[in-house]
Formats: C-alpha cells, sequence, structure tokens
C-alpha cells in the first residue's frame, strides 16, 4: 500500500532505463541515498529535540515552548538557526587539531550506524551478513571523539566529564553486547534482515519471553547508558562538572555533539526495535481467530511500525531520564559490573538452553 | 544470593514507583503563566497590595493629598523619592510650602513600602502594576504629581471650632 | 549566673563584669583571654555563636557570644580589646573554638585586627590588595584609594597564607606558607558554577575524584551591609536583612525587629505575633522546598526540582496577597506588621496545609524511596556532632547530627511558646513515621539526615500553622511606636531560628538614632566551613551533592 520498497524500485529501475552506464547509476543512487539520510537524519533530530523539550515540559508540570510556531512547533528549528549562527570561540590553550575533529568523530560515530537500520520492508542503507556487529562496533566510535574532545580542551571539567565517560561506555558495551548476543543465538544470525524477517509471525520478545525481555530490559538500561542520558549523564553532569566533556565548546561544533546524543537515543531504540520488537513486521497473534485482526495490522505500512515502536522506546527512555536523580560514578560502575554483567551472562546461557529445548 | 535478589526487586519497584509520580504529573494541569496572552486578566488579578510602583492619586479634580512635608524622602533608605517643594503665597498673603516636584526613581527603588508607611497624609500609595520594562533607565525616573495638580484643600474648618478631635480632616480624595 | 562569674574571675582575676545585660556579660584583658576561653571550653561551654569586632575609639575590641550545647540556655558574653590602634593585637581563639578560625578572619578583613597564633590569617570577605580596613570608623571610602581592579591578582596574592607570632622581643612576626602545593591538581568550583547556589568560591584540591581538601573563598556578593546599617535609621535597616539570606528573610526580619522592640520596650500585640510565627513557618516551609528541590537539582533530578518550586510558588502567593511582596516580603516592622492579613489568608493557608501534605508523600516516592537517590546520599558527608558544635553548624544541618539547637526551643520567641511542636534532631525525625521510605539507611550526620530532618521539619511546621491559624487574636496587628527610634544606649542581643540556624542580630547603640554596630550572626557561614571535613575522601559529585543537603545560602555568609 504505502509501503516506500516500491518507490526504492521505481527510482531504481528509473535510474537504469534511462542511463545505461552502470557505475553512474550506482553513483547516482548512493548520492541519493546519502542525501536521503542526511536528510532523515536532521529531520529526526528536529524532532526528537521538539520531542523532548515537550515531553519534558510536561513531566515538569510546565508546557515547554510555545512561541515558536503554533504549541512551539518550529522552536527546534529556531534552535538550530542559534546554533549555526553562534561563533565558534578559538581557545587558546587546546589542542587545535584535535579539538575540532573530536565532534566529526562523534557524529560520524552515530551517523555510520544510520546507514545500517532497516526502516522499512527494503528500506535501509546497507543489509550485509555482519550487521548486527557492525551495529555494535561502529556506534561505539563515538566514545573515541568524546575522549578526544575531553582531552583536547585542555580543562580540568572535560577531562573529568571524559575520563568518566570512557568507563561508563567500556563498561556498559559489555552488557549490550551481550543482550543482543542472547538474541543472536535465538535468531541464528547477525544479518539484520534475518533477524527482523525471523519475527513475521511473532516478535523475538514473544518468541522466547522470559530471556528475551530480561535481555530487553537489560540492553534498554545499558543502551541508555551509552547515549549519556539521565541517570547516567556523568561525563556531562552539569551540576558539578559544567558541561562535562564539551564545556569548551561553542556554536555548531557543541551543536555535533547535542546532535550525536539526540540521534543516539534514537539508533539505541531502533537497535531495540529491530532485535527485540520484531523490527518493522507488523504485530501479529499467532491464532485462526486472530486473521483479521493480523490484516489490520498489516495494513499498516511497515516504516509506520518501525517508527512508532522506535518513538515509544524513546518516550520510555525520556520518561526515564526525567524522573530518575544521577547515578555517581561507583554506583554506575556497580550497576553494570554486579548487576547487569551477571544477569546478562546468565541470561546468555538461559537462552542457549531455552533454544536448545524449543527449537 | 536472596538478599541480592529481594534488593534487586525491591529498587525496581521504588524506581517504577517513582516513575508512576512523574507520570501523574504528566497528566496534572500545568503551572506555566502564558504572560503576554493572559496579560488582561493577570492584571485584573493582581493582588491589591501588591508593590509594584509607588503613584500618587489624584482625584477627578486633578488634585493630590502631598503637602510636601519631606518625611518620605527622609525615610527612604535609597534616596529614591526626591520632593522639591516652591514657596507660594495664598491669597491672604501668607506663603505656604507646596510641593512643585515628585520625583520618584523606580530604578533604585527597593520596594520596602517606608515611605507609604510614614506618609501623614496617604497622598502615595502602589500600583500593583508589573510591566516596569523601559528602554532607557532615565524612563525610570518618574515625576508622580500630574502637571498642573495641586493639593487638594483641606474641609474649611469653621473658626469658632478651632479643633477637631480625629483625623476628619480627611479630603474626599478616593 | 553567679557561679560562672566566680568562675571566670577565679580564671582572670582582672575580670570586670557588666551588670543589667541579657547575658552574663564579662570585660577580660587580652592577655587573660585565652586562660578564660579555655577554662569556659572546659565548663562545657563549646559553642562560639558570635565573634564580634568592634571600634572603640581609642582601640579596637572583640566580643564573643559563647554557648553550651548541653546547658542551651546559658550565653556568656565575653569582651576584650586590644592596648592601642596602630598594632591592634589579640590571642586567637581559634585553637579552641573551631569556627573561630574564620570569625576571627573576618573581624581582621574588616578591623585589621591580627589574632595572634591564628594559622591563617587572610581576609575572608575583601581582596588581599584592599587598602585599609572599611569597619574602622576612620576609614575613607575613597576610589581613588580602592580603584575598581582591572588586572587579576598574582597568584602569590591569594595563595599564600600569613600567620602572625609574637616573638621573643615582643615583636609581631610575620610567617608566610602557601595553601597548596604546586603540583595539587586545583578544581575551581565557582564562582561561577551552575550549582554553588551563587557566588561561591570553592578552591578543591583533587586526586582523581577524590577530594583531598577545599578551600572556601568568599566575599563575591559581600555588600557591607552591616556598614551599611550604621549610617541607617532602624526601620531602614529592615529591608536590608531580606537581603541577607533571601530565602528567609521573614525570619531575619524579625531578628531585628525583636532586638529593636525589646531594647525600645515596645510591646508588640499578640496578633503580630501570631501572625509573624505563621509568616516564619511558612517561610520555612518554603525555604526547606527550596533546600529540598535544589538538592535534588545537585543530583540530577530536574523535575523534583520543578515540583519543589511550583509548590513554593503557593505560599509566595499567600505573600503577596496579604503583604504585597514575594521573596522580598517587607511585612514586619518594628512593633508588629506593615498591615493586617488579607480576608482570604486564613483560608488560603488552610487550604495550602492538605495540599503540602500530599506533595510531601509525592516528594517521599519521587526522591526518597529512590534507591539511587538513597544510595547516594546515605553513605556521604557525615558529620560528628562534636564537629556541629566545634563548627557552629546548627539548623536543620546541625540537628541531623543530633544537637539539639532550636532556638525556638531554647529562648521561645512570638508565639512558638503556645504551641506544641517537636524540635526535629536525629532521633526525632527516626522516631516520626512518614520517613519509612529510606528508614534503614538514614544515619546520624550524614546526607540522608540532614535531607531527612528538612523534610519532617516541614511536616513540623505545617502542624505549628495548624495550631495558630484558627487562634489569631484579635486586636491591633501593630503597636505604636515613635515616630523616630532611638535605642537606649548598651548592647543587645537576639536569636532566631531561621531555616538555616541560628540567626543573630546584635546591634550597639549611643542612644543615637542610628546604630553604633550592627551585626548579623549567619548561619550559613559556618555551614560552608564544614565542608571541607564533611568532604575529605568524598568524591567530587558529592561535594555538590553535601553542599546541596547543607543548603547555605552565599548573600547571608558575605553580608
Amino acid at each position: 500500500m504505502l509501503e516506500l520498497d516500491k518507490l526504492v524500485a521505481l527510482i531504481q529501475t528509473f535510474l537504469s532505463d534511462n542511463i545505461q552506464i552502470e557505475w553512474l547509476v550506482k553513483l547516482i543512487e548512493y548520492v541519493l541515498i546519502g542525501v536521503c539520510f542526511l536528510a532523515l537524519y536532521a529531520v529526526l533530530a528536529l524532532i526528537l529535540i521538539l520531542l523532548e523539550r515537550k515531553i519534558c515540559a510536561y513531566f515538569q508540570c510546565r508546557l515547554g515552548p510555545t512561541r515558536v510556531g503554533p504549541w512551539g512547533l518550529i522552536q527546534p528549528i529556531a534552535d538550530m538557526v542559534k546554533i549555526l549562527l553562534k561563533e565558534i570561540i578559538r581557545i587558546d590553550k587546546t589542542d587545535k587539531i584535535l579539538f575540532k575533529v573530536a565532534p566529526f568523530i562523534v557524529i560520524m560515530g552515530s551517523f555510520c550506524t544510520f546507514g545500517a537500520l532497516q526502516f522499512g520492508k527494503g528500506v535501509g542503507g546497507v543489509d550485509f551478513n555482519v550487521g548486527l556487529f557492525y551495529m555494535i562496533a561502529i556506534s561505539s566510535l563515538g566514545v573515541v571523539g568524546i575522549l578526544l574532545a575531553g582531552w583536547a580542551s585542555n580543562n580540568k571539567y572535560t577531562l573529568i566529564g571524559a575520563m568518566r565517560s570512557g568507563a561508563q561506555l567500556v563498561s556498559y558495551e559489555l552488557s549490550a553486547g551481550i543482550a543482543l548476543l542472547t538474541m543472536v543465538v535465538l535468531s541464528g544470525s547477525l544479518q539484520l534482515s534475518d533477524i527482523i524477517e525471523g519475527q513475521a509471525k511473532a516478535w523475538y520478545i514473544f518468541q522466547a519471553p522470559i530471556p528475551a525481555l530480561i535481555a530487553f530490559v537489560i540492553y534498554l538500561i545499558a543502551g541508555h547508558a551509552e547515549t549519556n542520558r539521565g541517570p547516567f549523564d556523568l561525563p556531562e553532569a552539569e551540576s558539578e562538572l559544567t558541561a562535562g566533556y564539551h564545556t569548551e565548546y561553542s556554536g555548531i561544533q557543541f551543536g555535533f555533539f547535542y546532535l550525536a546524543e539526540y540521534l543516539n537515543m534514537f539508533i539505541i531504540a531502533a537497535i531495540a526495535t529491530m532485535v527485540f520488537l520484531g523490527g518493522y513486521q507488523p504485530f501479529q497473534i499467532n491464532a485462526d481467530w486472530a486473521e483479521g485482526f493480523n490484516n489490520i495490522m498489516a495494513y499498516i505500512p511497515t516504516w509506520a511500525w518501525f517508527f512508532g515502536k522506535v518513538f515509544g522506546l524513546v518516550l520510555l527512555s525520556l520518561w526515564v531520564r526525567w524522573t530518575f536523580p544521577r547515578l555517581r560514578i561507583d554506583q554506575l560502575l556497580k550497576l553494570e559490573w554486579k548487576i547487569l554483567m551477571p544477569i546478562s551472562l546468565v541470561n546468555l546461557l538461559f537462552m542457549t538452553v531455552w533454544v536448545l529445548i524449543f527449537d | 544470593m536472596i538478599t541480592y535478589i529481594k534488593d534487586l526487586v525491591s529498587g525496581s519497584w521504588a524506581l517504577l514507583k517513582g516513575m508512576r509520580i512523574t507520570m501523574i504529573n504528566f497528566w496534572r494541569p500545568k503551572v506555566t503563566e502564558q504572560y503576554p496572552e493572559n496579560r488582561e486578566t493577570k492584571l485584573q488579578n493582581m493582588c491589591e497590595r501588591f508593590r509594584g510602583e509607588l503613584v500618587m492619586p489624584h482625584n477627578e479634580k486633578n488634585e493630590h493629598k502631598c503637602t510636601g512635608c519631606g518625611i518620605c524622602q527622609m525615610n527612604c533608605p535609597n534616596h529614591t523619592i526626591k520632593v522639591i517643594t516652591r514657596q507660594e503665597t495664598t491669597e491672604e498673603g501668607k506663603t505656604k510650602k507646596v510641593l512643585d516636584k515628585y520625583m520618584y526613581d523606580l530604578g533604585s527603588c527597593t520596594f520596602c513600602g517606608l515611605c507609604t508607611q510614614v506618609c501623614p497624609q496617604k497622598a502615595i500609595s502602589w500600583l500593583p502594576n508589573f510591566e516596569h520594562a523601559v528602554f532607557t533607565r532615565s524612563k525610570l525616573e518618574k515625576q508622580l504629581n500630574r502637571p498642573g495638580s495641586k493639593m487638594a484643600e483641606k474641609k474649611v474648618v469653621a473658626p469658632a471650632a478651632p479643633k477637631k478631635e480625629g483625623g476628619e480632616g480627611e479630603p474626599k480624595v478616593q | 549566673m553567679e557561679k560562672i562569674q566566680e568562675y571566670i574571675h577565679k580564671l582572670a582575676p582582672k575580670a570586670q563584669f557588666e551588670e543589667g545585660g541579657k547575658y552574663t556579660t564579662a570585660i577580660v584583658e587580652a592577655n587573660d583571654l585565652r586562660k578564660v576561653a579555655a577554662g569556659l571550653k572546659e565548663k562545657g561551654f563549646d559553642y562560639l555563636m558570635c565573634l564580634t569586632g568592634m571600634d572603640n575609639q581609642d582601640s579596637f575590641g572583640v566580643i564573643y557570644h559563647i554557648s553550651s550545647s548541653k546547658e542551651k540556655k546559658e550565653v556568656i558574653v565575653l569582651k576584650t580589646n586590644t592596648t592601642n590602634r596602630e598594632e591592634p593585637t589579640i590571642p586567637t581563639v581559634s585553637d579552641i573554638w573551631e569556627i573561630a578560625n574564620y570569625y576571627e578572619r573576618e573581624a581582621y578583613d574588616f578591623y585589621g585586627i591580627i589574632f595572634v597564633g591564628h594559622p591563617d590569617m587572610r581576609r575572608l570577605f575583601l581582596r588581599e590588595d584592599w587598602v585599609g580596613y572599611p569597619f574602622r570608623k576612620d576609614f575613607v571610602a575613597d576610589e581613588s584609594i580602592n580603584p575598581i581592579p582591572t588586572k587579576v591578582p598574582e597568584p602569590d596574592d591569594y595563595e599564600t597564607v600569613p600567620s602572625y607570632t609574637i616573638n621573643k622581643d615582643g615583636k609581631l612576626e610575620r610567617k608566610v606558607k602557601s595553601l597548596f602545593e604546586n603540583k595539587d591538581c586545583i578544581v575551581n568550583i565557582g564562582p561561577q558554577h551552575p550549582s554553588t547556589h551563587g557566588v561561591l568560591h570553592l578552591r578543591t584540591k583533587l586526586e582523581g575524584e577524590i577530594i583531598k581538601k577545599i578551600d572556601p573563598q568568599f566575599g563575591y556578593i559581600h555588600r557591607g551591609i552591616e556598614k551599611m546599617c550604621e549610617s541607617m535609621t532602624y526601620p531602614q535597616m529592615l529591608y536590608l536583612t531580606e537581603r541577607l539570606d533571601y530565602l528567609c528573610g521573614t525570619m531575619n526580619r524579625h531578628a531585628l525587629c525583636m532586638c529593636v522592640e525589646k531594647a525600645a520596650g515596645i510591646e508588640v500585640p499578640a496578633r503580630a505575633q501570631y501572625i509573624r510565627t505563621i509568616f516564619d513557618e511558612l517561610t520555612r516551609i518554603a525555604s526547606h522546598l527550596i533546600g529540598w528541590a535544589c538538592m535534588c537539582n545537585d543530583m540530577g533530578s530536574i523535575t523534583a526540582f520543578i515540583y519543589g518550586m511550583r509548590d513554593r510558588e503557593k505560599i509566595m502567593d499567600i505573600y503577596e496577597e496579604t503583604a504585597g511582596g514575594r521573596l522580598m516580603v517587607n511585612y514586619y516592622v518594628v512593633g508588629g506588621v506593615a498591615q493586617d492579613i488579607h480576608p482570604n489568608f486564613v483560608n488560603r493557608v488552610k487550604e495550602f496545609i492538605p495540599y503540602m501534605r500530599k506533595m510531601l508523600k509525592e516528594y517521599h516516592i519521587l526522591f526518597t524511596g529512590n534507591p539511587i537517590a538513597a544510595g547516594r546520599m546515605k553513605d556521604s558527608g557525615f558529620l560528628t556532632k562534636e564537629q556541629a558544635v566545634a563548627l557552629g553548624v546548627t539548623g536543620p544541618s546541625g540537628r541531623a547530627s543530633g544537637w539539639s539547637c532550636d532556638v525556638r526551643k531554647i529562648e521561645p520567641y512570638a508565639a512558638y511558646d503556645k504551641v506544641k511542636f517537636d524540635e526535629i534532631t536525629y532521633n526525632e525525625m527516626m522516631s516520626k513515621g512518614g520517613n519509612d521510605y529510606g528508614r534503614d539507611n538514614v544515619l546520624l550526620g550524614g546526607t540522608f539526615a540532614r535531607y531527612m530532618v528538612r523534610l519532617v521539619e516541614i511536616e513540623e511546621s505545617l502542624r505549628i500553622i495548624e495550631q495558630l491559624i484558627d487562634n489569631i487574636p484579635e486586636g491591633d496587628f501593630r503597636a505604636k511606636v515613635p515616630a523616630i527610634i532611638k535605642l537606649p544606649a548598651g548592647e543587645y542581643y537576639q536569636r532566631v531560628e531561621n531555616a538555616r540556624g541560628d540567626f543573630s542580630v546584635y546591634i550597639k547603640s549611643t542612644g543615637d538614632k542610628n546604630p553604633y554596630r550592627v551585626k548579623f550572626r549567619s548561619p550559613c557561614l559556618s555551614l560552608v566551613t564544614a565542608l571541607d571535613p564533611m568532604c575529605r575522601d568524598q568524591k567530587i559529585a558529592d561535594l555538590i551533592m553535601i553542599s546541596g543537603s547543607l543548603d547555605y545560602v552565599i548573600p547571608c555568609i558575605d553580608r
């Protein structure tokens, strides 16, 4: 019906019919995809910023932005314009090159992850056989940027923030990885399209309810921690470190960190959606009486399913962010190494047994 | 091991209860003041005692009650008030001190209310107005007596009864 | 009383005693001071309440108000004078009462009195390159002498710590040592920092995330309020008190009003007393709400911060309706209150009480019961009772350490002797049922204890208001006071319990309409000085939380 894969196919046939040179077609396609991703990236950031500001305001009994546009809808655009227009302040005693490179590394980390997401049936950048592995690997590139930013700023606050960030990301990467690994045991593939297709009848979270649910919760916590957002926002803990690793950045350089943080929130939610909640697969009940229901669900386009689920998870993350106080560094590490890590290891074993018994 | 699981469960339960509170507040009416939109109602509902700005009430005949005694100026801790008086001869030939200019600098006023408390004539009062923003500081220096205004005449007391008890001499302003 | 006089007389035979004051007053010579001070400390007088410098025209004086943590009602006033104006010296008592360390620095800053043997004779509020001592009566306030500084001071100016001793020849000797070592990692927290609650500068020595030493630097918002008061009449001074600790303005004003009223012999009508008590308690709730909210914000829970501010707004509205001001209420005047209460006042307060109780429950669920918050608060920022007394940490923070120091109970004022309420010390707080949320975690003198004491005090304040609100007596709201208030010559001291502790006012009058000297005892100064012992070997994230739990207000310190 409103599927995007037909549009993609249409563009492809149109291009290959009109331009006979194969490499040129490929080139144009790549450029088109790149532009689409950039646009999507920017639009998602705007939506997420507005969402965050509105939701946070509502949790706090406020109204949030209301001035720019109806209900403040154009507020994030105004924010972006402000950030673009702001002066990039050059600081005397920084490490000049690293200081400039850091924001790009951070944003590259999140942008590259974007390429492997499956937004709908047949809509996605690349889909290769180690997709999930690639995602885990590339999304942790961001920490390098954060460490560089903290070091290059030549400031004690930023350095403390960066070191905290390093400790935090390295630890939480583990349980996030193991939680995903648990699901790989169930799916038997690292390719994202395979993982999603495997959930056509029932999402993984329903296929193996107990271990998958545990893995899901662990992944949400660890993923939330990886995005450096409250209650895990120690690297930028504004009450003690003013702004943590990005204290010295201004203008669009700060904007890059800001964007990456929001998009990371989206990416974590997207991975959780793809691996646990069936990605773009509609909600299906595996029973004869539910056929009508299943048809109605399948009628909704796949990309709508994907974004719906992702934004649901983003909302959950916002709810958590605006409820809890920040952890202290020792609590943070304790949570990872004493709670999440052992549970996820046991859970991995549990899942293996589950798969052996039920499949 | 059992305490470990117990702590885990009770901790998560407490976290969920906290999330419930924020969710309840999510649906509560919001407290944000929509200021320029609700300006009219806001101005109407201001508490009448709110000390926004010092004013000198005038009656319909453009008369005020200030005698220019300067007690408010003496009492003001910040030298916000300047009472400038001039000598005027009345019809009977007496010279009399009358108010020329009553200068009030809103910019240095601390709104302590001493001036209105000490004024023996109750000639000055507070206006519950909160919109004080102007572009230059000089605009905050205000003259409170209107141009051409004069002091309200006290009720002429018959010379046969020179002293009357109580503050009956109040003019009919306000 | 007699006994103490005898005791002091035995320690210092030359001591003279002043009659007629509220408290036992002894004048001792500077040479005998340490002997008397140590003797009094031995007798149990372990709480140095207030230390006031004084310009006696021909010499300088220092006045010590000393109290005891056991015999709470006993207050002794010690006075001592320097022998000259040129090189004024007085022996230090900073080793006897720890808090004197900072109080003496203040006296040095304002009067140039050198405290011999003091380990750290830096200025407290003014810059090191300030010329002259501003509170001396012959100080010339001329901009050409003290121009507005245009350059950053050399590190030597603020990194070196001078101290003075008297050598064998009787000459004053200056020694200098440096505050930090070169290899120390020092992080400046403040003066511009999101969570120092004002312009406070904490120079923090760090090892990784661990704090090793804190050196607070004050004076960024020093306005010389005490000096300003010397040129004002008593009613004029009142408005300055609300600018000290702006969160409990009414209580500070209450202290000054009472001090003047008692000195001038003005009888305050019962109605005004009741209204004042209700207002004080409303202010206490508002202040504790801000304290709670800011502490939550310091710990990263911004939502809780907004909830606290939202509920405080209700109190501000009540203020506005009756008094006409919100933050600067300007309601109390000498002899009573400025206006009668608004007709809606009683109803609005009555509506507020159940609302606040309901919200308190939510606060407990949202934050107290939160395992993250409880885990952070339970094992940090301990202050023993002895430390609290030595550093003069009063108010909720002192009571959380188990020191019952509530002035409302010690010297009941206004209508506090007519209501039933409990002083919320640590034990009292633990026995009240309302804190089941983190009960096992609340340890004596810790951050959690201070946090809980504040929340339980809100409940207690609600209880006080509930008892008073229906029983406001009819009658005048303001006594007749003379147009120009002149206090008879003498010295007056009045304590009140504000939301942060023992706030007191000292007035010396020479019978004029202006005071000769005014001193405000700031409870917040002792709170900040307690940061260093509390935060050693804690994490930097906890420094912010601990300072949030102490709930100090900087303008109150800097005055």
